[in-house]
């Protein structure tokens, strides 16, 4: 069954798909929930903002972006380009609430579900797509359930095909609320047409490799040999953007459910302004220990390798170290942070963005836990800090040295990179 | 711009397919009848569990919280144009 959906491409029967994809992105996330909460900004500029004050806007309505103002826009850049913008702040509780009953909508429909970041999924569809008659009559369908669940200014474009890459470069190409789908008929067409920016796994400095040897999309992968490509590309690019020429999956896409647990979990935050205060300093570092650590022991993971970020005035600095045993309580987090890693630093520059991370995270039944009765004291405490705070609410007890100084608060990041913790999954 | 309030406020409503829904609210004696609520989206602060209500009302967009451990109603914020 064939026929024309729009300007999309061509409306293809779900049964005709051996296997069969949806990838569902909401349009301008960020700004299009804003928008629908607040009738006043629909049809208007918007730019989301982190925080009232910050300048970096960190998502752009579909208003804004027809104006030229993208994700990663500076104000005074955004207002050059329309000067009537609304720079809103960020409402990371309703994106994420918004997340998870997508999430619960998706599943809905099918029994496979998989999150990729915190606006976009995928569906698979090849064990129910008997249900759905044709791709326009599921995109329809997951378009206007969406809008019931969220608001009628919710909008979602709708990729099919026969596996998630090309799902989600059907959904990445088509129009604002569209639904695309590719199959063989359309296949080589959309890899011929198709930008490397809405390609999955291409980045900015491999889209200029590429360019640099003559490839412009995709499709032209094909007219290069094995051994050209290794030697302009190296063998695992090389290997990546064959199947990527055919229209297979490349490997990024195994790695999105694949992993039991996560491997790593840490927080970062850019303040207002450029710090030089040691007090200033040590408290931010504790603040997204204190988070670090609360998420691992809320997923019953610890971690054995411990690394802390700083940057400003356009340097960095980074460090790391990684331990024979396991951690994840507070004080020894912060220990190793402040005391080992930051405190063997000759500050050379003022900070503005901070960063800690936990990694080469194991669950802790496989862990051995030490026979220090210190260190079983120090759980307890830590247990029951936590316990107070799933009653009364976070930082409700916190280190005296936390209580002058704006707290850090937890925030979802729009990719999603901790979305078994937050999602459950 | 969104105007922070952080206000305790009364809330009535009607319980409808198993969810409360805000009809009006009363802050500082006046009372504000909801036209629509345009967004609601629930939260956690560590284990208290809190429901934010947009809603408009005489025009204006309001977002109201509701402790759910507590059972205390906040005006949290207003939009105010300009």
């Amino acid at each position: 069954m064939k026929g024309e959906v729009g300007l999309t491409g061509l409306n293809h029967c779900l049964s005709d798909y051996k296997d069969c994809w949806a990838h569902v992105d909401i349009n301008s996330y960020f700004a299009t929930l804003i928008q629908q909460e607040n009738p006043a900004l629909r049809g208007q500029p918007v730019g989301i903002v982190k925080e009232s004050g910050r300048t970096c806007i960190i998502a752009a309505s579909k208003e804004a972006k027809l104006l030229g103002v993208s994700t990663g826009s500076r104000k005074d850049e955004a207002l050059l380009l329309a000067p009537n913008i609304r720079l809103i702040p960020a409402q990371f509780d309703f994106y994420l609430d918004a997340t998870r009953r997508l999430k619960r909508l998706f599943e809905s429909l099918s029994p496979e579900v998989q999150i990729f970041s915190l606006d976009e999924a995928f569906i698979n569809l090849t064990s129910c797509k008997y249900l759905y008659r044709d791709t326009h009559t599921f995109g329809t369908l997951v378009q206007t359930k969406i809008k019931q669940e969220l608001g009628e200014w919710v909008t979602a474009n709708v990729g099919i095909s026969w596996n998630r890459f090309l799902a989600k470069i059907a959904g990445e190409t088509g129009p604002k609320g569209s639904i695309t789908s590719i199959n063989q008929e359309n296949l080589d067409y959309k890899l011929a047409t198709t930008k490397f920016t809405d390609v999955s796994g291409v980045g900015y400095r491999l889209e200029k490799r590429l360019k640099a040897i003559g490839i412009e999309n995709l499709y032209q992968i094909k007219l290069f040999s094995n051994q050209e490509l290794e030697k302009h590309l190296g063998p695992f690019w090389s290997k990546q953007l064959r199947k990527m020429s055919f229209g297979e999956e490349p490997n990024l896409f195994e790695h999105i459910d694949s992993n039991p647990h996560m491997k790593s979990v840490g927080r970062s935050i850019t303040g207002y302004k450029l710090c030089n205060n040691e007090t200033e300093i040590k408290q931010i570092l504790y603040n997204l220990v204190l988070e670090t650590a609360s998420k691992a022991r809320s997923m019953g993971l610890a971690g054995r390798q411990i690394s802390v970020y700083l940057s400003g005035e356009g340097r960095y600095w980074f460090s790391h170290v990684t331990l024979p045993s396991y951690v994840n309580q507070n004080k020894e987090v912060f220990e190793l942070v402040y005391h080992y890693l930051y405190k063997k630093w000759q500050r050379s520059f003022l900070v503005i963005k901070f960063g800690v991370r936990l990694s080469l995270l194991k669950p802790e039944t496989q862990i051995n836990q030490p026979l220090w009765p210190t260190w079983h004291k120090q759980r307890y405490l830590e247990k029951a800090v936590d316990e107070l705070a799933q009653k009364y609410g976070l930082f409700t007890v916190r280190p005296a040295s936390l209580l002058n100084g704006q707290l850090i608060r937890p925030e979802v990041t729009g990719f999603l990179g901790d979305k078994s913790f937050q999602l459950g999954s | 711009m969104y105007q922070t309030i952080g206000e305790e406020i009364q809330v009535a409503g009607l319980f409808k397919k198993g969810r409360f829904w805000p009809s009006k609210f009363k802050w500082y004696g006046q009372t504000f009848n909801i036209q629509k609520i345009t967004l609601t989206a629930e939260a956690n602060n560590g284990g208290v569990k809190l429901r934010y209500y947009s809603v408009l009302a005489s025009g204006n967009l309001y977002r109201l919280q509701y402790n759910r451990q507590f059972e205390t109603w906040r005006l949290m914020e207003i939009w105010c144009e300009g």
